[in-house]
C-alpha cells in the first residue's frame, strides 16, 4: 500500500529531514509513527500525500510513484487520503459543515447527500450539534475533531494523522483513538504520528520510530490495554490489567 | 462535480469574496466603469454624429447662384436644364424677389437690410436637391460644370462641409478608440491587482483546498468568476451612467445643437450588451492574467 525505498529529504538550506528511509505498510495496517520532535515524522507524512517531494528515493502509494506523479494528478491522489493536520487547517470563514463537506462537494455529491455525510462524520466525533459553527468559535479540541471528521467523511483508503490527540483531553483522546481503530477495522490504512508513548503502549500495533530522519526501530507492539480502545466496545481500562508489552523487532 | 455545480460554487465563492472585500472590489468596478463610460460616450457621440450625417446627406442640396441680371426666362430655362440631369430629384428656381421675401421671413429682425433697394439685392438661384442614391462623383462633376458656366456666380454645395464633418467623426472615433484602449488597459491592470491581492489574502485557504484534493480549476475558478463579475458590474455601472447623462442632455438640452446632434438617440441594446460584455471580458482577462504565473 505505502512503500518507501531509500527515501531521503534534504531542504535547500542543507538540513536533512529524512535519510535513507525504507518501509512497507500493507493495506489495512494500523501504524504508529513516533519519534522526538524534529525526528522527521511530519516530513514523512507530507511525502505520502505529495505536499513534499523527496530529494531521492521512491515512494509508492497504491502502486503509484507519488514523487513522479504529474502535477494535475496530485488532487486525485489526495482524494484517496484523509489527512488530519497537527494545526487542523480548517478554513476559518467557512462553517463546520462547509469545511467537512469539501471533498463530497468536489466529487459532486448533492446537498442532501452532503448533509447526511456531514452529520454522520460529525456524530462520530461528537460534534453533530456544531454543524453551523465557524472554526474560530470552537475550542482547539473541537477544531481537531472537525479536522478528523473532514478526513473521515469520504471513507479514505489511507488515513494520515499528525498528532491528532495533542489538543484533546484524555477521555476525548481515547474516543478519537477508538474511532481511528474502527476506521482501520473497516479496511482503511491508518498512519498516526504521535510522540505519546503511553498511548502507543496501551494500544499496541506496529510502531515505526524515527530518530534524526532515519528509521531507528520498526516493531510490532502488543497493547497493554487493548479492550479500552476496542472499537467493538470492550471493558474499561480500570477493569483490565495486562502485562507490559513484549516488543519485537519489525 | 459537474460543470453546473462547479459554476454555482464559483459564483457563490466569487460573490462572497466580492462582498467580503467590497472596498477593493468597488475600486476595480469603478475603474472599469470609468473606462467603459468613456468608451460608451465615444460610441454614443460617433453613432449620433453618423446618424446626423446620414440624415443630412439624404436631404443634401446645392444652391446655384446666378448673376444679378439674369432674366427670369433664363432662370426657368436653366432650371429645366438642371432638372433633366440624372440623379437630380428636384430643382426650384428662386427669383430675386422670392429670395428677398424668404430672407425677410427667416430673419425678421434684419428685414430692413433688404428693403427699399432700387434693384433686388439678392440674386436669383436654383435650389437643387438630389436623389440620395445618386453617385457622389457624378454629382460633383455635374456641379463643377455649373461653376464654370457664364450665368453662374457661385455654387454652394452641402457636400463640402459634410465631408469635413465626416473627418471630425473619424477623428472622434480614433481618439475614442485610443482613449478607451488606454483606460481599458488601466482597468484590466486594476482588476488583475485586486484579484492577485484577493488570492494573496486567501493563500492559506488555497493551500488547504489543494491539500484536500481540489484541482487547479476548482481553486482558480472563483477568482476568474470574481474578475468576470467585477467587469460585468463595471459595464452595467457605465451603461447606467451613460443613460443618465444621455437623459440629462436629451431632456434639459432639448432644441439645442448639442442635444440635436449628440443626444439624438441612445445606444442600441446590442451596443449596451457589447459594453457590458466588454467589461466582463476585460475582468476575466485581468483575472486570468493575474493568476497565470501566480503560484497560488
Amino acid at each position: 500500500m505505502i512503500q518507501f525505498f531509500h527515501v531521503s529529504k534534504r531542504y535547500p538550506s542543507g538540513q536533512s529531514a529524512l535519510d535513507d528511509v525504507n518501509f512497507d505498510i500493507p493495506r489495512g495496517q494500523f501504524v504508529f509513527l513516533t519519534g522526538a520532535s524534529g525526528a522527521g515524522k511530519t516530513t514523512l507524512l507530507r511525502l505520502i500525500f505529495r505536499e513534499e517531494v523527496p530529494s531521492s528515493g521512491q515512494i509508492l502509494v497504491n502502486g503509484r510513484n507519488v514523487s513522479s506523479i504529474p502535477q494535475r494528478k496530485i488532487p486525485y491522489l489526495r482524494r484517496t487520503i484523509g489527512v488530519v493536520f497537527q494545526d487542523f487547517r480548517l478554513i476559518p470563514r467557512k462553517t463546520v459543515f462547509e469545511n467537512v463537506t469539501h471533498l463530497p462537494r468536489l466529487l459532486g455529491v448533492d446537498v442532501q447527500g452532503q448533509k447526511k455525510m456531514a452529520y454522520h462524520a460529525l456524530r462520530r466525533v461528537g460534534l453533530a450539534h456544531r454543524l453551523n459553527a465557524f472554526p474560530p468559535e470552537l475550542s482547539g479540541g473541537e477544531q481537531q475533531r472537525v479536522a478528523i471528521a473532514r478526513a473521515l467523511i469520504n471513507e479514505p483508503e489511507i488515513l494520515i494523522a499528525d498528532e491528532p490527540t495533542g489538543n484533546l483531553d484524555p477521555d476525548l483522546s481515547r474516543e478519537i483513538l477508538r474511532l481511528f481503530l474502527e476506521v482501520n477495522l473497516r479496511g482503511t490504512t491508518v498512519i498516526l504520528a504521535t510522540h505519546d508513548r503511553d498511548t502507543i503502549q496501551r494500544v499496541g500495533r506496529r510502531v515505526i520510530t524515527l530518530d534524526h530522519g532515519t528509521v531507528a526501530l520498526d516493531q510490532e507492539l502488543v497493547g497493554t490495554d487493548p479492550p479500552v480502545l476496542d472499537p467493538t466496545g470492550g471493558a474499561s481500562s480500570e477493569e483490565h490489567s495486562e502485562p507490559p508489552p513484549e516488543e519485537e523487532a519489525g | 462535480m459537474n460543470l453546473l455545480q462547479a459554476l454555482r460554487y464559483f459564483f457563490h465563492e466569487a460573490a462572497v469574496n466580492l462582498l467580503r472585500s467590497w472596498k477593493v472590489s468597488l475600486l476595480a468596478v469603478l475603474t472599469i466603469a470609468v473606462s467603459l463610460f468613456f468608451g460608451g460616450a465615444f460610441l454614443l457621440v460617433s453613432g449620433n454624429l453618423s446618424t446626423s450625417l446620414e440624415r443630412w446627406r439624404s436631404s443634401m442640396r446645392a444652391v446655384i447662384y446666378l448673376k444679378p441680371d439674369t432674366p427670369e426666362a433664363d432662370l426657368k430655362r436653366l432650371a429645366g436644364e438642371a432638372a433633366g440631369q440624372p440623379g437630380v430629384k428636384s430643382v426650384q428656381p428662386i427669383t430675386p424677389a422670392a429670395a428677398r421675401q424668404r430672407f425677410q421671413e427667416i430673419f425678421p429682425g434684419l428685414a430692413d437690410l433688404v428693403a427699399g433697394w432700387q434693384d433686388e439685392p439678392l440674386p436669383a438661384s436654383l435650389e437643387v436637391s438630389f436623389d440620395p442614391a445618386a453617385a457622389g462623383k457624378a454629382r460633383a462633376a455635374w456641379l463643377d460644370g455649373w461653376r464654370h458656366r457664364p450665368e453662374v456666380t457661385l455654387v454652394d454645395d452641402d457636400r463640402e462641409w459634410l465631408g469635413q464633418l465626416e473627418t471630425v467623426v473619424a477623428v472622434v472615433r480614433a481618439v475614442g478608440l485610443a482613449l478607451v484602449g488606454g483606460l481599458l488597459g488601466a482597468a484590466i491592470f486594476t482588476i488583475a491587482s485586486v484579484i492577485r491581492l484577493t488570492a494573496y489574502l486567501h493563500h492559506e485557504e488555497i493551500s488547504i483546498l489543494r491539500l484536500v484534493g481540489s484541482t487547479e480549476f476548482f481553486i482558480r475558478g472563483p477568482f476568474y468568476v470574481e474578475g468576470l463579475l467585477q467587469g460585468l458590474l463595471g459595464g452595467l455601472v457605465a451603461s447606467g451612467a451613460l443613460w443618465g447623462v444621455y437623459q440629462f442632455l436629451h431632456t434639459r438640452g432639448r432644441g439645442s445643437l448639442v442635444s440635436a446632434v449628440l443626444a439624438l438617440e441612445f445606444l442600441k441594446p446590442q451596443d449596451v450588451a457589447f459594453l457590458v460584455l466588454l467589461g466582463g471580458a476585460a475582468g476575466l482577462f485581468g483575472a486570468v492574467a493575474s493568476l497565470r504565473r501566480e503560484a497560488l
